[in-house]
């Protein structure tokens, strides 16, 4: 056998190998490229925009305006969204080694949602300068302070993604399900409107969800500038790494069987 | 590859059950099951109870008919997959030729893949930078190297495979059948890449049809029956029994011969010219006298094999150079003379052909083969090929005349 260190040499060459696999042929391969990265948020943050200050005619986001109101939550959850769809997904597109090659198979989830995570938080960072830059009260530092909450939200997404891949293996209607179910907790979680106008006998329902943490952070830290450091980050990690590992459980016990299912 | 006697590759009681869904209803109670723990509640075993070691050099072959569970055996040594029950151990590295290219990504270049499918082989980023030159004279590409492999032809996506492959130096190396990949020169590498592996005291996990291979390579053989060992010991013994159950079953005969491979060109073994003495026509139990050339492109001694067939097909009887420990003498740079003499023929009067086969000097491929018709003449109402030694006991002579009564 291997001894370990070497192992984890290789699982790192693998990561880099299917990171490099899943970010190229995924966007380099399109003719629309690294862009449709942005466009997609931009046209979703616009119809939003249109949708509840010209019609609705919204008020009450915290001070600031609707535009960096909704920008600064919407990226976040556009990520995870798209990082656990992809994830959900990628393994049988690895079928043809996973029937041939020995190699640990939880690589290939991970490379996915980090692929996904990382162009997305790319186009965060411009779109937030961008907003900056066209008079939008940004706190450019708050980045500081998103890049882990960011990196915490990645671990509890790994996780789901972990065990939806490992099930959609098996049952392939795990990624019909997650497009309904993820759109309506798009709406359940205040990326669109802040907890305030949620009725108080709700609230505590949609305080709960663990991204209405996240994006109470991120716009505290972006919108508020406050970059400070909470007990309840410590509840948040807590819950991500417990998501991670019951999502790894189950993914190290179906993977033996999956040579024979994808 | 370590000199010690401690097996390389130990199996213990593996069996693998694959698990059997019908409904769509069973794939939610399946993965309930797996997450309980507990083993798919209808399963069809593919493998039960095998158990095999290997120590260093000493090759095995794995024998069997289709679906008995060869391949399923191999993916378990691989690593590819856990067995059900049953444990396996290894020490030392495991290379596997199974699929040559099966890890590659079409839109990447020859270079990309190197990276990817080493990565895959369990080749450390450190160690792919010391054998990076090597894997890339060994595919040989050119300035293909930097093309995507989408492009490339089925043998430069085979060499690249098998460059990567073997830059493992694998303590056990697994193949399905010898290495009959790409063009004859890339053919040839393999073939010398396999010799100095085997003399450097590699160890081959073999997956073939080929007895003859299989005798040739490998000490011990494993015949797999229906997911069970149905025997397991030294290659030859193995072999046989598998040859013997199969003419058996199907009443033909199976492949022990080489593979055979057709080739034109100078680099090709060939047989030049073959001839009988006394003649076409030989009595029975009379000598005969078979003789011969064959060219060898290398000026390597070749391997001849003189075989006797009936007209209709049927093998009689084959021997070649290699199994007697001889080899044709030279008599030119790439010129060998052969002779072989049968001093009492003992084949039964009827039509026959003598083949002589060139095979390469390894005597692992058949290239050329050379017939002369042969007809054996006598009187003889014996019935069958050949005539075997015999003699009658408590018998009186024959008497026509004689009716069957019994004398008190």
């Amino acid at each position: 056998m291997k001894e370990p260190g070497a192992r984890g040499a290789v699982a790192r060459a693998l990561f880099v190998q299917f990171f490099r696999r899943e970010a190229t042929t995924r966007y380099l391969g399109s003719v629309t490229g690294l862009a449709w990265a942005l466009v997609h948020p931009i046209a979703l943050l616009a119809v939003y925009h249109f949708v509840f200050t010209s019609i609705f005619r919204a008020t009450g986001f915290a001070g600031s305006s609707f535009l960096a109101f909704v920008a600064v939550a919407l990226w976040p959850w556009l990520a995870a969204q798209e990082a656990i769809q992809r994830a959900a997904v990628c393994v049988p597109g690895y079928g043809g080694l996973i029937r041939k090659v020995a190699f640990p198979h939880e690589v290939v989830v991970y490379a996915s949602v980090a692929a996904t995570l990382a162009l997305h938080f790319a186009g965060y960072a411009v779109v937030l300068a961008v907003l900056r830059a066209i008079g939008e009260p940004i706190h450019l530092e708050g980045l500081l302070l998103a890049i882990p909450l960011w990196a915490v939200m990645a671990i509890a997404v790994a996780g789901i993604a972990l065990a939806l891949a490992s099930l959609q293996v098996f049952v392939r209607d795990v990624e019909h399900v997650l497009m309904p179910v993820l759109m309506m907790l798009m709406y359940l979680t205040p990326i669109l409107y802040p907890l305030t106008l949620v009725p108080e006998r709700l609230r505590g329902w949609v305080a709960a969800n663990p991204f209405t943490w996240l994006v109470a952070r991120l716009r505290a830290a972006l919108l508020e500038g406050r970059i400070s450091f909470e007990v309840g980050d410590l509840a948040a990690l807590a819950v991500a790494l417990a998501l991670f590992a019951a999502g790894r459980w189950m993914f190290v016990r179906l993977s033996p069987h999956f040579e024979d299912f994808v | 590859m370590s000199g010690t006697t401690e097996p390389l590759l130990e199996l213990s009681g593996v069996a693998k059950d694959y698990a059997k869904v019908e409904t769509r209803g069973g794939r939610l109670a399946l993965v309930w099951d797996l997450l309980r723990g507990r083993g798919a509640s209808h399963a069809f075993t593919a493998l039960e109870g095998v158990s095999l070691s290997m120590r260093p050099g000493e090759s095995l072959g794995v024998i069997g008919e289709n679906g008995a569970g060869k391949s399923t055996l191999l993916k378990v040594v691989a690593g590819v997959i856990r067995p059900t029950r049953g444990s396996v151990s290894v020490r030392g590295r495991i290379g596997a030729l199974l699929e040559l290219g099966s890890g590659f990504h079409p839109e990447y270049t020859g270079a990309q893949n190197i990276d990817l499918a080493a990565a895959l082989l369990g080749i450390t980023p450190a160690e792919l930078a010391e054998k990076r030159e090597a894997i890339v004279r060994f595919a040989d590409l050119g300035s293909h190297l930097d093309d995507p492999i989408k492009h490339y032809s089925s043998g430069m996506v085979v060499r690249l495979g098998f460059a990567v492959a073997t830059a493992l130096s694998p303590d056990v190396l697994i193949t399905d059948e010898v290495l009959a990949v790409g063009d004859e020169s890339f053919q040839k590498k393999c073939m010398a890449w396999m010799e100095r592996y085997l003399a450097g005291g590699g160890t081959l996990l073999l997956c073939s049809h080929s007895m003859y291979h299989v005798q040739k390579l490998c000490r011990h053989a494993l015949w797999l029956k229906e997911g069970r060992v149905e025997r397991y010991g030294p290659a030859i013994e193995v072999t046989q029994a598998y040859l013997a159950w199969h003419e058996e079953k199907s009443g033909g005969a199976a492949a022990r011969r080489p593979e055979v491979r057709t080739g034109e060109g100078p680099d090709v073994h060939r047989v030049k010219s073959l001839a009988l003495e006394p003649g076409e026509f030989v009595r029975m139990g009379a000598p005969l006298f078979v003789r011969g050339e064959a060219y060898s492109p290398d000026g390597r001694a070749p391997v001849v094999l003189v075989g006797i067939v009936r007209a209709d097909g049927t093998p009689v009887y084959g021997v070649a150079t290699d199994m007697d420990g001889v080899s044709p003498a030279q008599t030119a740079r790439d010129r060998f003379a052969f002779a072989l003499t049968l001093p009492s023929l003992a084949l039964l009067p009827g039509k026959y052909v003598v083949r002589a086969h060139a095979l390469d000097p390894e005597g692992l491929y058949l290239f050329d083969h050379v017939e002369v018709p042969l007809t054996v003449t006598g009187d003889s109402r014996e019935m069958g090929l050949v005539r075997l030694e015999h003699a009658w006991r408590d018998v009186v002579p024959h008497d026509p005349s004689n009716r069957g009564q019994i004398q008190i």
